[in-house]
């Protein structure tokens, strides 16, 4: 069985929980040791509540020309890729829509405040991926047009595809590196893959409801607007903004996972996903991206070579 | 004037007619072919910026080498929101 030849170690970091898995459980340790060193790095360059991360700082500019590390630039480019790709469904400059919802702290805070939260303006639509400027030869990055940066969509995904290769390289091991449920795997996979259950919650037991698969290449992510909910105004609110109204996105579907080559191009088509409400089905099946979507009902659709699942309602 | 040279060079101006009308074609239709090389190289270089310092597949979302299979019982690891 996979389970007993595999080395598993599960801990805390950018407010949620990571999981390593390691196809040699001998090599656990030195796994965590790298995974701590990136996962540092990557906070320290776009955590949104650390004020002295690179982010804020390029938040804070007034729209002023501001240095960045190579690292904060390779993030940018990354989230401007996704929103390119997207044609603009994932945008990094939902950073003051965020706030202006209230979630302007780490989320354990906000989900421990218990203050009632109100709307400080009406919901307008964010200032666009565009007014970002990116030199990625000189490290120069601007933000113009009032924009905030929040990289939240695509940093985690991005950061579990480095973790993976960096520990895949050094420990020459297979490894699955999940942040938060979005999960990359590299280097050489358990004889049967990697055994991934799907469902709405990463931090749900075992046997949540939802969809056991294997995985043996890329990166898979799950989006969903049932987790990472508080109260605003007397209603609940999640964290997936649609840059078109500055709103959280007001989705058909309840919960989206994606494959893809990486997990920040899967994290990329499930947020996408979710925002683009029906729309998401034939865009996923033209780019040829393995999805599953589960209504509001629990009714679930599966394209583009995902296994089929009935879901609730068939099952039932 | 006689018949004849007035018929020789209503002629001799339609072959001219003739030739420039062919040479513009020529010349427009060439202009149209470098046109839209150029703008095949410009538009390949614009799509192609991003991908600076970048991995392979920049220009698109990476389709996995194989996609998920099925499996039974409870995962290693759960993909949900978090």
């Amino acid at each position: 069985m996979t389970t007993l030849t595999t080395g598993t170690d599960t801990f805390s970091v950018f407010g949620t929980t990571a999981t390593l898995l390691v196809s040699e459980p001998d090599m656990v340790e030195a796994a965590r040791i790298i995974a701590d060193e990136q996962l540092a790095a990557v906070d320290r360059a776009c955590s949104r509540f650390r004020p002295d991360s690179e982010l804020s700082r390029l938040n804070a500019a007034n729209g002023a020309v501001t240095g960045v590390s190579d690292l904060f630039a390779e993030l940018v480019e990354a989230a401007l890729r996704a929103a390119r790709l997207t044609d603009g469904a994932v945008d990094p400059t939902c950073g003051q829509a965020l706030e202006e919802i209230g979630y302007d702290r780490d989320f354990a805070v906000l989900q421990a405040d218990e203050q009632p939260r109100h709307r400080a303006r009406p919901a307008r639509r964010v200032p666009g991926w565009r007014s970002v400027q990116l030199d990625r030869k000189r490290l120069l990055a601007q933000l113009a047009n009032g924009a905030q940066l929040d990289l939240g969509a695509t940093a985690k995904a991005w950061a579990a595809d480095r973790c993976a290769e960096v520990i895949a390289a050094k420990i020459g091991a297979g490894v699955l590196v999940s942040l938060g449920g979005d999960m990359a795997v590299a280097g050489p996979p358990p004889a049967d893959g990697w055994r991934v259950r799907v469902t709405d919650d990463h931090a749900a037991g075992p046997e949540a409801p939802g969809q056991t698969v294997t995985i043996r290449t890329g990166g898979l992510a799950t989006s969903s607007t049932t987790v990472r909910t508080w109260a605003v105004g007397g209603r609940r609110v999640h964290h997936i903004i649609d840059p078109a109204t500055g709103e959280p996105a007001g989705s058909c579907w309840r919960t989206v996972s994606v494959a893809a080559g990486r997990c920040v191009d899967a994290n990329t088509a499930s947020t996408a996903a979710i925002i683009r409400g029906e729309a998401a089905l034939p865009w996923l099946n033209e780019a040829g991206l393995p999805a599953r979507l589960v209504r509001h009902d629990g009714s679930v659709e599966t394209i583009a070579g995902w296994p089929h699942d009935p879901g609730p309602t068939e099952a039932a | 004037m006689r018949r004849n040279d007035v018929q020789f060079a209503a002629a001799a101006r339609d072959d001219g007619i003739r030739k420039i009308s062919k040479v513009t074609w020529r010349a427009g239709a060439a202009g149209v072919v470098c046109s839209a090389l150029i703008a095949v190289a410009f538009g390949h270089h614009a799509a192609a910026q991003p991908q600076k310092g970048g991995d392979q597949g920049q220009g698109t979302i990476v389709i996995p080498a194989q996609p998920p299979a099925p499996a039974h019982g409870a995962g290693q690891v759960n993909s949900g929101a978090s």
